[in-house]
């Protein structure tokens, strides 16, 4: 028997194609007496637009949002660590670099995006709005595309200028699950038009008219220069030797009590009494024994110096020379193998988001750990953490706890 | 094509994922992330788009000389405003917390633009002169005295 060729093999590929048959087929075109206003042909005339233009600002646009999206990814791990995750206690800056590195490009993407989406703009127009139920996807997802870039510049600008009254949600949260959208869309954009940006990035066939070239670059000189200069003017928040230029950067690495900027301070922590109560005690819980120390029995334990940077989520950090007891030290008294116990931190805060932190044990083991008791040979400031507050390398600003009351040893003898 | 339909595929699973997460996620209030999407793509398609368009209209009737310097200016001026303007602002102070926005940033965002704005008008002039003396050394000798 001589199967027509048209026959399915199987039901599933029929549904399949008849599927994509469906999503092809082209749409009746809306009423011509619709085409008003922007879409109009021939209403954006500069001739400065191409699809050459608006490949280079894609390519530029994908790796810094490659570039955000792996460091921001890599900060969120960090603070809720699966199980498979693990993150080293050296190189002591590594954190401050990716978080530092994560602001920076960024902010230095908001005139990239703003160039790109001009140089598209005419596409929002474009008739008939929809040619398939394919089409139609495909624009939707280009909207999604572009809202959730706006949406990770703008919260992102909004969050690091402390401004959280226009953003009517919890910034970490929205902004982590709004970078997976605008990842998708943005693998979804790339597949849509690989081969307009393969034929639009190589030499081009017909060489472009003198002027519209030397335009172009001047275009993409300028965005080049928007993004330096938002760089020059906001990257000393992090690069110490450039803090002198940097006039629009949120915070200042020198400012701050004894020196050093404090993001959550311990009026807003609702924790200056207990603080400050001459009866503090730290608790210090262990598989063997607890011990609870004041602050005249931790100073007569063996003191060590750090000098460590504090690394804010938000893109700042600074160094501090830290003076206190070794983690390590106070899980030793309590009868566990620093490098083979996790400490639970606790802060004297009885709610909030950050009130406690998790130390794994390449942390707990390193001489660099410290449960600090002066700051630049002071006593901590009360906003640093004043009695004690944890520091450790390489590690977000959130997770080094401040005004410890409790530590809690989970190891082995 | 394989790529390309892996690519498609490959996104349309991240952003279902996304999609799965944020409305799982209990930190998260879907309709104010809903409410910012929307915010922010009207607010750049219509308001930002429409003003950039008539900066834009108004370039054109400058002299063709300065035209590229003078839009490379406005686009710094308007990227630096974007991340400058929410500190100028100032909302993010704090009245316990002084090293939070510790800078006189609307003083120093007005002298950002100016530095950019002399950097036009000296760019422009220098193009100017570079110009005239083009067009100087062009003309046929012949002409000259
Ligand atoms: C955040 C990132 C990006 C955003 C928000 C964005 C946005 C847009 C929008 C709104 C359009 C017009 C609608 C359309 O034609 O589908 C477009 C077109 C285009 N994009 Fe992107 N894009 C981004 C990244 C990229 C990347 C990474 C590439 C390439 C590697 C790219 C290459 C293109 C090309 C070639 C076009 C067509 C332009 C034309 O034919 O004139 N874009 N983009
Ligand atoms: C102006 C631009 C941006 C700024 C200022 C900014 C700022 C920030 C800040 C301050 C955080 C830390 C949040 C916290 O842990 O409390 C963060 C996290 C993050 N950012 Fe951005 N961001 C920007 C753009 C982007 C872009 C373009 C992407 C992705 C494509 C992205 C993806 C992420 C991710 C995945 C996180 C982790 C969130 C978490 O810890 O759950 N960001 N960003």
């Amino acid at each position: 028997m001589v199967r027509h060729p048209d026959t399915p093999v199987t039901g599933r590929a029929a549904v399949l194609r008849r599927l994509a048959r469906w999503c092809l087929t082209p749409l009746p075109a809306p009423p011509v007496a619709l085409r008003r206003g922007p879409l109009r042909p021939g209403r954006f005339r500069s001739r400065l637009r191409s699809t050459r233009l608006a490949s280079q600002l894609g390519v530029a646009l994908g790796v810094a949002f490659g570039i955000c999206f792996a460091t921001g990814l890599l900060s969120h791990l960090i603070q809720h660590p699966p199980g498979w995750f693990w993150w080293p206690a050296r190189p002591v800056g590594l954190y401050r670099f990716t978080q530092g590195l994560h602001v920076a490009t960024g902010l230095a993407s908001v005139p990239l995006l703003g160039a790109k989406l001009w140089s598209v703009y005419p596409r929002l127009f474009s008739w008939p709005p929809a040619r398939s139920i394919a089409h139609a996807a495909e624009r939707a997802s280009t909207g999604l595309l572009v809202a959730a870039a706006l949406f990770l510049l703008v919260s992102g600008v909004l969050n690091i200028s402390r401004w959280y009254a226009p953003m009517p949600f919890f910034f970490t949260a929205g902004h982590y699950w709004v970078a997976w959208l605008a990842v998708g869309g943005l693998l979804v954009h790339i597949g849509v038009h690989l081969p307009a940006v393969r034929a639009a990035l190589a030499r081009p066939m017909a060489p472009e008219p003198r002027q519209d070239g030397l335009d172009r670059r001047a275009l993409l000189g300028g965005v080049a220069a928007a993004s330096g200069l938002i760089t020059l003017t906001t990257v000393g928040q992090t690069i110490r030797p450039l803090a002198g230029l940097a006039v629009l950067a949120p915070r200042h690495p020198d400012v701050g009590p004894q020196g050093l900027p404090v993001n959550r301070t311990a009026a807003g922590a609702g924790v200056r009494a207990a603080a400050l109560d001459p009866a503090y005690r730290l608790w210090v819980t262990g598989p063997v024994r607890s011990v609870s120390l004041d602050l005249a029995a931790l100073y007569r334990l063996p003191q060590y110096r750090a000098d460590l940077p504090i690394a804010c989520v938000e893109g700042w950090s600074a160094v501090g020379t830290w003076t206190g007891v070794r983690l390590g030290d106070l899980v030793a008294l309590v009868g566990a193998d620093p490098r083979r116990s996790t400490a639970l931190v606790e802060s004297l805060q009885v709610g909030g988001r950050y009130r406690a932190c998790t130390v794994p044990p390449e942390y707990v083991g390193d001489p660099l750990t410290l449960v600090a008791l002066r700051l630049g040979g002071e006593p901590l400031h009360i906003d640093h953490g004043y009695p004690a507050r944890l520091i450790a390398p390489n590690r977000p600003g959130v997770l080094q706890t401040k005004w410890i009351s409790r530590i809690t040893v989970a190891g082995t003898p | 094509m394989k790529t390309r339909a892996g690519l498609v595929a490959g996104g349309c699973l991240l952003m279902a994922y996304a999609v799965g997460g944020a409305l799982t996620d209990a930190d998260v209030a879907p309709g104010g992330v809903l409410l910012f999407l929307a915010a922010v793509l009207v607010g750049h398609d219509v308001v930002w788009m429409a003003t950039v368009l008539a900066v834009g209209a108004a370039l054109t009737r400058v002299p063709p000389r300065c035209r590229s310097t003078l839009r490379a200016a406005a686009i710094t001026a308007a990227a630096v405003t974007v991340v400058g303007l929410p500190l100028a602002l100032g909302f993010g102070r704090s009245a316990d917390n002084a090293s939070v926005l510790p800078l006189p940033y609307g003083r120093n965002l007005v002298a950002v633009l100016l530095a950019v704005a002399g950097t036009t008008l000296l760019a422009c002039v220098v193009r100017r002169r570079a110009t005239a003396d083009r067009k100087e050394s062009e003309r046929p000798a012949e002409d000259r005295p």
